[in-house]
């Protein structure tokens, strides 16, 4: 499960920036090194054990984004960029870069350290999925869920707009199906992202994806409602393979 | 080496006296092939051609002694048949000595004063004379119609009138080509003229002027789209350099303890991020486009609606459960929280309702504000201008740029924006799009 105080290592060229992120994250019970370019990165992530990288995208020299691709190609650490608006997202997510999850600056510290939790707590639990593990998509009744661009597209391809905490909570539905979920379970395994002061109950976030993904919303049957227990998700997924079913 | 002005057939001097030229040899070519193809056997003057077979005849007559005239008569008649030359019983001659025709008097004067000559019938064609011989005698004779007016199409007059035609015609064409459409084109590419780069520059052609200012056109152009862009770019970094700053802070505020103050320093800088990415977003809007994909359309105004309800306002979704359609959703659903955020700011309660054709998606944002008078309904979808003129920069009031660019969005979907009133009082901002959009995004 996630370690206690996790070891995060900061990569960001402003100074000032990177000794914030650190004393917040310190504060924040995370064990926090850092690194001024890619060269120094490396020099962390031999020197010592990393459990989540903190990645910008504009560093000098090496940028961002390579060091991304690199780090991927050799490790599983996990990844969160950090971008300024606008650039490429689905590019970074995406199968190229491979990075977990971004934020764009300016960003609330507090989503970042969510974002750290969830992440590092989708890691944990991914090596107890053991169907999906690793897989950058899923598909159930026709429905594709991509969790590298984070979207999910209908039977007919169009793409369903969801928010943040409800993508999250599919997802968590998604990597396991058939299982009986209780609310308190469903509450940590997706608080991450939802971890904002518009927090919604479980129950509501259910109601608005079963809006969307459900054939009648009054009768669910891709959720269930498993009285006094929670919710279950009940078709069958099944992973992606990228190569043979990218996104168009 | 340069040639005069009017030498140079690149100028429009040059190509004018070109023209004057060519419209004269013209002319020239026409009424020469008008002379050869009209009179090839009546070259010689038509009364020379009369007289020169009269003249010698009544010559001779006049000559003859008075004995021999029958006979000669009778051989004049058998020579000359159309001459009709026959004596006339004696007898006094009629008095007149005016002479009408030039005929007439041409003739006199070839004969010489020894002969008189009178008028005897006039009729269309034959003009009958007669003719007193020196000693007394008269005969008649049938004088060649008078043919000296030249035929109508080589008088001067006609002439003068061809070559007026001619030439007014070929510089008329000539103005045409290659004045009139370059100007008419200088104006439509003025008029079409958008700093988005799309349109293609002025074709330089034509006289020389006119390439020069076609020329001169495009470089101003370039020189209008250099100095934007460069605008944009330093717009852009600005902003872009403003986050890092604003970060920290944001950072730097979490160790604040005081929680009052830091709510009031999240929300300036929430503000300021905002603003930042309302003035990014307005300056990428028509340069990087999202791709367009399948899109379901109710999802992504229930998601809106939910995300206003959330933070506590008033905003319901009306329309069908799922609707499809091509968009760039990212963008579409930029657009529709801007227009939300107006109507949550100005009113209480906010209906984003959805309708579908089989051709046209409708979306309206209808809230139950104060509305905008139609005055000002086409200058609030301007960038930078904001509903309240600046009174107040308090809550979320950003920098005039949410409608603008849901506008430009919308018009990158090749559809419209449009702001109305609603009854009794309220805005319904209706956005009008094409479901599919397979040929838009071949042209995008």
């Amino acid at each position: 499960m996630v370690t206690a105080s996790p070891n995060i290592l900061v990569v960001e060229d402003d100074r000032e920036t990177r000794t914030l992120i650190a004393k917040y994250l310190r504060t924040n019970a995370c064990n926090v090194t850092t690194a001024n370019d890619g060269r120094e990165m490396v020099r962390a992530m031999t020197d010592h054990r990393v459990d989540l990288l903190i990645l910008d995208v504009m560093l000098p020299g090496e940028d961002g984004l390579s060091l991304c691709r690199k780090v991927r190609t050799e490790s599983q650490t996990p990844i969160i960029m950090l971008t300024a608006r606008g650039e490429d997202v689905d590019r970074i997510l995406g199968l190229e870069m491979g990075a977990d999850d971004y934020l764009a600056k300016p960003f609330n510290p507090r989503e970042l350290l969510a974002r750290i939790n969830a992440v590092l707590r989708r890691q944990a639990a991914a090596q107890t999925v053991s169907a999906t593990n690793g897989a950058t998509a899923l598909t159930f009744l026709g429905w594709r869920i991509d969790f590298r661009l984070r979207e999910l597209r209908n039977p007919a391809g169009a793409r369903v707009a969801m928010t943040s905490a409800e993508f999250d909570l599919l997802r968590t539905f998604c990597e396991r199906p058939g299982r009986v979920l209780s609310r308190d379970s469903l509450l940590d395994l997706t608080q991450g992202r939802s971890a904002g002061s518009f927090e919604r109950s479980i129950d509501v976030l259910v109601s608005r994806i079963r809006r969307k993904i459900e054939p009648d919303p009054q009768d669910a049957t891709t959720i269930k409602t498993v009285r006094s227990g929670g919710y279950m998700f009940t078709p069958e997924v099944e992973a992606v393979t990228v190569a043979s079913d990218a996104p168009s | 080496m340069k040639l005069p002005g009017f030498l140079n057939l690149r100028g429009i001097s040059g190509q004018i006296a070109a023209l004057v030229v060519a419209s004269i040899i013209a002319i020239h070519l026409i009424l020469t092939a008008a002379i050869l193809i009209h009179r090839p056997d009546q070259l010689a003057p038509p009364f020379e051609h009369g007289h020169s077979q009269l003249v010698p005849v009544v010559q001779l007559l006049g000559a003859a002694p008075a004995a021999g005239r029958p006979a000669l008569f009778a051989d004049i008649a058998r020579a000359f048949p159309q001459l009709g030359v026959d004596s006339l019983p004696a007898g006094p001659a009629p008095a007149v000595d005016e002479l009408d025709s030039f005929n007439l008097r041409s003739l006199h004067r070839r004969l010489g004063r020894s002969y008189r000559i009178f008028s005897l019938a006039h009729d269309e064609d034959i003009h009958k004379i007669g003719i007193v011989l020196p000693d007394g005698a008269m005969i008649s004779a049938r004088l060649p119609p008078d043919e000296r007016e030249l035929p109508f199409w080589i008088r001067p007059w006609i002439v003068t009138l061809l070559f007026a035609a001619v030439s007014v015609t070929l510089l008329g064409l000539w103005a045409a080509r290659a004045l009139t459409a370059p100007l008419s084109s200088f104006a439509r590419a003025a008029e079409s003229f958008s700093l988005n780069g799309a349109a293609a520059p002025l074709p330089e052609r034509g006289p020389e002027e006119i390439r020069s200012v076609a020329k001169a056109l495009n470089r101003m152009r370039e020189r209008i789209s250099t100095l934007i862009d460069d605008r944009t770019r330093m717009l852009a970094a600005i902003s872009h350099d403003l986050r890092t700053p604003i970060t920290r802070m944001r950072l730097r505020s979490e160790f604040i303890e005081d929680e009052v103050h830091r709510g009031r320093m999240l929300h300036d800088l929430d503000q300021m991020r905002s603003m930042l990415e309302s003035v990014l977003s307005f300056l990428r809007n028509d340069r990087k486009l999202e791709s367009m994909t399948l899109v379901d359309i109710a999802s992504s105004l229930q998601l809106v609606a939910d995300q206003f309800a959330d933070i506590g306002h008033k905003v319901a979704y009306e329309g069908p459960e799922h609707a499809m359609a091509t968009g760039r959703p990212d963008d579409l659903h930029r657009s529709i929280t801007n227009l939300v955020e107006n109507a949550v700011r100005f009113g209480t309660e906010t209906t984003i309702r959805l309708t579908m054709s089989p051709d046209t998606v409708t979306i309206e944002v209808e809230d139950d504000g104060p509305g905008i008078c139609d005055a000002r309904k086409d200058v609030m979808l301007e960038p930078f201008v904001r509903g309240d003129d600046a009174r107040n920069m308090d809550e979320a009031a950003g920098f005039g740029l949410g409608l603008s660019i849901a506008r430009a969005t919308v018009l990158a979907h090749g559809g419209e924006l449009s702001l109305n009133d609603r009854q009794p009082h309220g805005l319904i901002a209706r956005i009008e799009l094409p479901v599919h959009q397979q040929s838009r995004v071949a042209a995008a």
